[in-house]
């Protein structure tokens, strides 16, 4: 392989020795330019296999060897070096630092990773700076632009847009991503960017997102920017508002049903059930509110006859509570339909980006909502690559899908029993042989079940403070070293660890400008009090202002008689 | 022109030797202050087993006054003027003292080696001021690269002035060996970090 050759290889240091675990070396540096920051990655020459080779390292720590005595900085408006000039030193190399480094390797290109020499570099060896295009062109699987790269930003240590960094599509899409930071830290503009790389030309992806805060409005305006088109392709964004969102009754499994019906006892469950297989059977093409209502009086154990059956004389205790849960949480929502449905074939297409909007939907509907959404994507896929369906058929899928769940820990949470969380385990599991893949947002790695966040091989990690959370995220996510994970308080806004197998090594991001507007802007309540003062608040003030004084005509008892 | 500036009197160990400086009528050229500074490179000729033309480099890192008159609180009888004339024994026993530390020899070939000379010099073996071609060509290794191994021996002594006697030393090699810099910028900062920063902390 033909390494590119740096035209200037800066020099920072010089070799110190091995450091404590067998991957590390340490090196002292003068570091006068304060070059050599945490994260950044630097280089040493050595031979492997006859050929020289560049070994990649990334710094993980740094300590200082060489400080000016504590009564130097005896009074503060005085520097030290000012001191030890009054002495006669008067050189400016007055500081060193031990700087620990953990060994990448060298990439190999045909195997497409880094492969770690296993000997430490010999004592005094020059340590040098990676330059810029090299580690444009090694950090990430794919270039910028390249079909299935997502490019997310720049490298944090460089200058803005000196080294940037793209995620390989084929990696998240295969094995899930997860983007995790606390509120505020920008994981709805994260997302954002991730969604736009995916409407890009190059990828036209089948996206489905589930959004329940109503964020992702703004994605539309990719349909008219020029930087989305290319020849005829155009991405398209459809938002499915709440009201326009629909589930077909007859799509809910059993554990669907119990999930949504309230304090059902173990004998409406076990009635529930018969009745669930009784309508499974009965109805062939599907079944509405009213049959599954037959359905649970035809298995009631005091059946009454057809002509006796009605709605408000249930004899039976049991079917007649059971009968009122359907009806009330069924019957009496705008979600769970006899006939309607999202059809699958409307939701996913490629090149389409399609939002559920489930602001204002109860959080159990919509746990449902989600679980059934994905357990008939999951479903089609599986029919479709089986080719039990074909051309025509709703449910045919030709295509992968990915879905993005914001405030993913609702629906899989980790104390909590969801009915969405199993469908989550099994694609998360199995999906990526049928092409279903998940992208998880959650600002609570702590509340998401650890084995949903541990399936997730691609990790796009933000600020993070909760030492609760940091912890899951230590144990949950392996590719991301300790160093790295001691970033995360002190994470500014923007700034992202990403990891796992869409990037050759781990990297900290400046995450790129959004081309559309960011949705998901919080709210700036001083400038909405002024401007309230400003727009609405003269017409208050008239409304709620007192009359002027009018004449009272009063009753000759003292009563008003009008005003 | 190489200069005399006086003889081998005393030696402390086998590379400490004490010099007395030549004073007016011991010496042709009569040496100038200037010329047996602290600092000042020197060499001594070998005598003796020595091969011919070998001789001992050192260099200058004491200075001692002598003076018999010191504590004598009598009147003194004459003018020093009067006393070249009359007494000039008792002049003579005035001197000025340098002591050198012997730090390597040129051998009869004339290639220089650093390092603990396995022969000493012997009393009364003039000593003279190393010109600066000599001093370059003691430091030069065996690739024209400079050389500095006597530092470990010299730090050894531990007498205080040695410290200041080695950043003199890295300053002069410094403007000898203008390629030579950013090294000795290294051994320097670490001396004056060691030497001055620290003991001051």
């Amino acid at each position: 392989m033909n390494q590119p050759v740096a035209i200037e290889p800066v020099c920072v240091g010089t070799v110190k020795g091995p450091g404590e675990t067998p991957h590390e070396f340490t090196f002292i540096a003068p570091d006068p330019d304060r070059r050599v920051k945490h994260g950044e990655f630097v280089y040493y020459l050595t031979q492997v296999d006859g050929q020289e080779r560049r070994i990649l390292g990334r710094v993980t720590g740094r300590e200082s060897v060489r400080l000016f005595p504590d009564s130097f900085m005896a009074d503060p408006s005085v520097p030290p070096a000012q001191i030890a000039a009054l002495l006669g030193y008067d050189s400016d190399a007055s500081e060193l630092f031990e700087i620990t480094v953990a060994v990448l390797g060298y990439h190999d290109s045909q195997m497409g990773e880094f492969i770690n020499p296993r000997v430490p570099p010999a004592g005094g060896s020059p340590v040098y700076i990676a330059d810029d295009a090299w580690l444009a062109q090694i950090l990430s699987k794919r270039q910028r632009g390249e079909i299935g790269s997502a490019h997310l930003g720049s490298l944090l240590s460089r200058a803005p847009d000196a080294v940037p960094v793209a995620l390989d599509v084929r990696g998240f899409t295969s094995t899930h991503l997860a983007i995790i930071a606390s509120t505020g830290s920008g994981k709805s503009y994260l997302a954002g960017v991730l969604l736009e790389e995916l409407m890009m030309p190059y990828n036209r992806a089948s996206v489905l997102i589930v959004d329940p805060h109503g964020e992702y409005n703004t994605l539309q305006e990719m349909q008219n920017l020029p930087a989305f088109r290319e020849g005829n392709y155009k991405p398209r964004v459809r938002i499915f508002q709440p009201d326009a969102v629909r589930v077909r009754i007859d799509t809910l499994t059993l554990p669907d049903l119990r999930y949504l019906l309230p304090n059902l006892s173990e004998k409406m469950q076990y009635q529930l059930s018969r009745a669930y297989r009784f309508a499974q059977r009965s109805f062939k093409g599907g079944y509405t509110l009213e049959q599954l209502l037959y359905a649970v009086r035809q298995t009631s154990d005091n059946k009454k006859g057809e002509d006796e059956a009605g709605f408000d004389d249930e004899d039976d205790p049991t079917t007649g509570g059971l009968v009122w849960r359907l009806n009330s949480v069924l019957g009496n929502s705008r979600i769970f339909n006899d006939f309607e449905n999202l059809e699958l074939d409307e939701l996913c297409a490629p090149g389409l980006c399609t939002v559920i909007q489930l602001n204002e939907v109860d959080q159990r509907e919509q746990q449902v909502i989600v679980a059934t959404l994905l357990r008939r994507i999951y479903q089609a896929r599986i029919d479709t690559t089986k080719k039990k369906v074909g051309r025509g058929d709703k449910n045919y899928i030709p295509f992968p899908v990915f879905c993005l769940l914001e405030e993913a820990h609702h629906y899989a949470p980790a104390s909590a029993d969801a009915v969405s969380t199993d469908v989550l385990k099994q694609i998360l599991s199995e999906g990526r042989k049928f092409g279903v893949s998940i992208g998880l947002i959650s600002q609570r790695p702590g509340k998401l079940d650890s084995d949903v966040l541990s399936q997730c091989m691609t990790q796009c990690i933000m600020r993070i403070t909760n030492p609760i959370d940091q912890n899951r995220i230590a144990e949950s996510v392996e590719s991301v070293g300790r160093d790295l994970l001691r970033e995360l308080p002190s994470l500014s806004k923007g700034q992202v660890i990403v990891s796992g197998a869409s990037v050759n090594t781990p990297v900290l991001l400046r995450v790129r400008q959004r081309l559309t507007r960011h949705g998901g802007e919080s709210i700036d309540a001083p400038a909405e009090w002024h401007a309230w003062f400003e727009r609405d608040g003269a017409a208050a003030r008239q409304d709620t202002a007192l009359p002027a004084a009018r004449r009272v005509q009063r009753e000759e008892d003292g009563d008003i008689l009008f005003a | 022109m190489t200069i005399t500036i006086g003889k081998i009197v005393k030696s402390n160990t086998h590379v400490d030797y004490v010099c007395q400086i030549y004073g007016p009528g011991e010496s042709d050229v009569l040496p100038q202050p200037g010329d047996y500074s602290f600092g000042t490179f020197v060499s001594i000729r070998l005598e003796g087993q020595a091969a011919p033309g070998e001789r001992l480099v050192g260099v200058i890192y004491n200075t001692l006054l002598m003076n018999p008159d010191f504590g004598n609180l009598g009147p003194r009888l004459s003018p020093r003027q009067e006393l070249e004339v009359f007494t000039p024994d008792y002049l003579a026993e005035t001197a000025t003292l340098v002591g050198i530390i012997a730090l390597g020899w040129i051998d009869s070939g004339g290639r220089p080696w650093q390092g603990v000379p396995a022969v000493a010099a012997t009393v009364n073996t003039p000593v003279h001021r190393l010109e600066d071609d000599e001093l370059c060509l003691f430091h030069q290794g065996d690739q024209g690269r400079l050389n500095l191994r006597y530092v470990p021996m010299l730090l050894g002594q531990n007498s205080p002035l040695v410290p200041q006697l080695l950043l003199q030393i890295v300053d002069r090699l410094a403007r000898l060996f203008p390629q030579e810099r950013s090294r000795l910028a290294v051994m320097r900062n670490n001396l004056a970090w060691k030497n001055i920063v620290q003991p001051a902390g």
